[in-house]
C-alpha cells in the first residue's frame, strides 16, 4: 500500500510517495504551479519514476495554493498543517519554521509533539517571497541557482530600502547604474527578502530549532540572510520543496492506515 | 409564524438593497436618508429628525476612481466609500454625518467627493475628564442645530427621548439575537449572522428591532442541536465581503460573539437612563466604550475583554479580522496578541479586503486553523 501527498504551489508542483512503512518512495517536484500543466506533470512524473499507478495509491491528500482545484485528491489539508507535518518528520526538533515559497512565505511556531501551536503568512504583496528573488535575478541578469554562489564575494552589500518587489526593482537598477557590483546587491536583495520573511517569524516568536522549507530554502544566500538577522543557526530541511508534499503524503497515509486497519501498520 | 429561513431571508434581501431601503423610506413617509459614516455617531439625533439613519460602511467593488484621492494604503473600506462617493452614490443623502476618530477618517471628511453636506463632529480624545463630557455636548448641539436646519425639523426632547428608547431597544434585541446565535449556529450561519446587523445600517431602528425580535421567537421554537463544527470569537472593524463569511460557514466555524465595529461595538455601550438632558447622556456613551481601538484605552483592556468573551461562549478560538490598512487596528494588535498567547487562547489573523473576490489566502489560514482545533 501506498500514500501520496501533493503539493500544487503557485509556482511549482509536487509529490511525495510513501510506503506503507512510512518510507518515502520517491520525491518530484515540477516547475509549474497551479493552472498549468504541473500539477498532471508532477504525478507523471512520480508514478513512471516508481512505476506505480493511481491504483496502487490508496490514499492521496492535496495541499497548497491550488488544492481545492486538484482533482483525484481524497482530502485536502492547508500547507501549514502540512508543513508542520512534513518538517516534524524530517527534523523531530523543530520548534520554528520558516517556509518561503513562490509567493507566499509563512512561520510556524511548533510545540513539542510537532502540533501547530502559531502560524503567520504574509499578506498584501509577494516581497520577501521567492517571486521577488525572481524578478531581481532577472534584472541582474543572473538565475536562481547561480544567485548564491554570488552571494558569497559580496563583500558590502547594498541595501535595498523598498517594500514593493516593482520599486526595489528600480532600486536595483539605480544600483546598478551607480556602478554596484551585482554580488553586493545580490547579497542586499537576500538580506531584505530575509528581513520581510523574519518579520514573520517574529510576529510568530522564535522558538528552539529554525528550519527553513520551500524552494527559497534552497538559495544558501538567503538561509545566510535569515541566519544573520535571527542570529541563530538555521537547518535547511532535506529536499526543502517537497516538505508540504511530505506532510499531505503523511495525511494520505494515516487515512490509509485508518482504512485499511493493520495490515498497513 | 414564519421560519427562520424566511426571516433571514428577508434580513438579506434588505442587506443586499439599500436603495431600495432608502426609496421605501422615503415613499411610506415622505423624508430622505442621512448617511453615517464609521464608526461612532449619535444616531439617536438622525432618527429624531424622522429622516433615516443609513450606514456607509463601503461596498465590494473594484476600486478605479478612489485611486486619485487615496493612497493606495488607505484601508479598504474608505477605499469602498471613496469609491461611492465618486460615482455619485451618495448624492441623495440629505447630509452625512461624520465622526473623525482615526487619521484616515479625517482625511476623509475633508474631501468629501459628493455633493450632500457634510456635518463633521469630533469625539475628545481624553475619555477621562467630565470636561471632554461636556465639549461632546457641545459638538452635539451643534450637530443637532445642522441637522435642524437641513432638515427643517425641530429636535423636541421628547423626541430625542423617543429615539434613545427605539435605540436601546434595539440594541438589546440584537444582543439577545447574538447570544442565540451562538446556540443556533445551524440555522444562522456567519453569512446569515452579518446580514442581520448590516440590514440594521439601512432600516428605521424599531422596524428593524421587530423584525429581529420575530426572528428570535422562531430560533427559540427550534429544538437545539449538538454543533460539530468549532466556535470561534471575530474581532476587528468588519468581516466582509459574504465570500470570506461564506468560508466561515464551510469549514464550520460559528462564530459564537464578536468584537466587530460594525456589529456588536454598536451595541456594547446604551444610553443610560436618568435626569440628566438627553444630550449629556449620549455623550456619556463615548467615556463608557471600552474595547474599541478608535477609543483610546490607556489601559488596554482590550485583550481582557476578548480573553474572557472567548471564555463566556466557549469559542475554540478569537480571530482577528485585521482590515487592511488599519492603522488604529494594527496599533491594537501586538498588544491583545500577546495576552491571548499568553492565556493560551488559540488566535489567528485574517486580512480583511472588502473589495476581495478570491479568497485563497483567507481559506489557508482558517483551514489551517480549524486543522488545529
Ligand atoms: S478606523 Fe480603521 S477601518 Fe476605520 S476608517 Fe480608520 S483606518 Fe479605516
Amino acid at each position: 500500500m501506498y500514500a501520496l501527498g501533493v503539493d500544487v504551489g503557485s509556482a511549482s508542483s509536487k509529490a511525495v510517495i510513501l510506503d506503507r512503512n512510512r518510507k518515502i518512495v520517491a520525491a518530484e517536484v515540477v516547475q509549474a504551479g497551479t493552472g498549468t500543466t504541473g500539477p498532471r506533470r508532477v504525478m507523471e512524473q512520480i508514478f513512471s519514476k516508481t512505476g506505480l499507478h493511481r491504483e496502487d495509491i490508496v490514499k492521496l491528500v492535496a495541499t497548497g495554493y491550488g488544492r481545492m482545484r486538484f482533482e483525484g485528491a481524497d482530502r485536502q489539508f492547508s500547507e501549514i498543517s502540512c508543513h508542520a507535518r512534513g518538517v516534524h518528520y524530517l527534523v523531530p526538533e523543530a520548534r520554528t519554521i520558516l517556509d518561503i515559497g513562490g509567493q507566499d512565505a509563512k512561520a510556524i511556531r511548533l510545540g513539542n509533539g510537532g502540533e501547530v501551536k502559531q502560524f503567520f503568512m504574509n499578506d498584501k504583496c509577494a516581497a520577501g517571497t521567492g517571486r521577488f528573488l525572481e524578478v531581481m535575478a532577472r534584472v541582474l541578469e543572473t538565475d536562481l541557482e547561480r544567485m548564491a554562489a554570488l552571494d558569497t564575494a559580496a563583500d558590502s552589500p547594498v541595501s535595498i530600502s523598498s517594500t514593493c518587489t516593482v520599486f526595489a526593482e528600480s532600486e536595483v537598477i539605480s544600483q546598478l547604474s551607480h556602478g554596484a557590483s551585482r554580488e553586493n546587491i545580490i547579497a542586499g536583495v537576500h538580506n531584505s527578502v530575509a528581513a520581510k520573511a523574519c518579520g514573520l517569524v517574529g510576529r510568530c516568536g522564535v522558538e528552539g530549532t529554525v528550519v527553513m522549507t520551500g524552494g527559497v530554502a534552497q538559495n544558501a544566500g538567503v538561509v545566510r540572510a535569515v541566519s544573520r538577522e535571527l542570529n541563530r543557526e538555521i537547518l535547511v530541511a532535506p529536499n526543502p520543496q517537497t516538505a508540504g508534499a511530505l506532510g499531505a503524503a503523511l495525511y494520505a497515509w494515516d487515512d490509509a492506515r485508518r482504512e485499511r486497519g493493520d495490515e498497513t501498520g | 409564524m414564519r421560519n427562520v429561513e424566511t426571516i433571514l431571508a428577508q434580513f438579506k434581501e434588505i442587506a443586499a438593497n439599500p436603495r431600495q431601503a432608502v426609496a421605501d423610506y422615503r415613499s411610506e413617509t415622505g423624508k430622505g436618508a442621512i448617511g453615517i459614516m464609521p464608526i461612532y455617531a449619535p444616531e439617536e439625533l438622525v432618527h429624531a429628525t424622522g429622516y433615516l439613519p443609513v450606514g456607509l460602511w463601503g461596498g465590494n467593488q473594484s476600486i478605479n476612481q478612489a485611486r486619485t484621492y487615496l493612497p493606495p494604503f488607505a484601508c479598504s473600506v474608505m477605499q469602498q466609500v471613496m469609491e461611492l462617493e465618486c460615482q455619485g452614490a451618495f448624492n441623495d443623502l440629505a447630509a452625512v454625518v461624520f465622526s473623525v476618530p482615526c487619521d484616515t477618517l479625517k482625511c476623509m471628511s475633508q474631501k468629501w467627493k459628493g455633493t450632500s453636506p457634510v456635518l463633521v463632529f469630533t469625539h475628545p480624545q481624553n475619555r477621562g475628564l467630565e470636561s471632554a463630557n461636556r465639549f461632546l455636548v457641545e459638538e452635539y448641539t451643534r450637530l443637532q442645530s445642522r441637522l435642524e436646519e437641513i432638515t427643517g425639523v425641530k429636535i423636541s426632547n421628547a423626541a430625542l427621548e423617543n429615539s434613545i428608547r427605539v435605540y436601546n431597544e434595539n440594541r438589546a434585541a440584537l444582543r439577545e439575537f447574538v447570544r442565540l446565535a451562538a446556540d443556533y449556529p445551524q440555522f444562522v450561519g456567519a453569512v446569515s449572522r452579518h446580514a442581520v446587523f448590516k440590514a440594521r445600517q439601512f432600516m428605521e431602528k424599531s422596524r428593524h428591532t421587530a423584525l429581529v425580535r420575530e426572528l428570535i421567537g422562531a430560533l427559540t421554537a427550534q429544538p437545539l442541536q449538538p454543533w460539530s463544527g468549532k466556535r470561534v470569537v471575530v474581532s476587528g472593524i468588519l468581516l466582509e465581503p459574504d465570500g470570506l463569511l461564506e468560508l466561515f460557514d464551510e469549514l464550520k466555524l460559528a462564530i459564537v460573539d464578536d468584537d466587530l465595529a460594525q456589529e456588536s461595538r454598536q451595541l456594547r455601550v446604551d444610553v443610560q437612563e436618568g435626569n440628566e438632558a438627553p444630550l449629556y447622556r449620549l455623550a456619556r456613551v463615548w467615556q463608557r466604550m471600552y474595547g474599541c481601538s478608535v477609543a483610546t484605552d490607556t489601559k488596554k483592556l482590550r485583550g481582557k475583554m476578548l480573553i474572557e468573551m472567548a471564555q463566556k461562549t466557549g469559542a475554540d478560538a478569537v480571530i482577528a479580522a485585521m482590515m487592511k490598512f488599519c492603522d488604529p487596528e494594527e496599533w491594537d494588535y501586538p498588544i491583545y496578541f500577546d495576552e491571548l498567547e499568553k492565556k493560551g487562547v488559540r488566535n489567528l489573523m485574517i486580512e480583511v479586503d472588502q473589495g476581495a473576490t478570491s479568497f485563497e489566502q483567507a481559506r489557508t489560514r482558517l483551514q489551517s486553523l480549524a486543522e488545529l482545533l
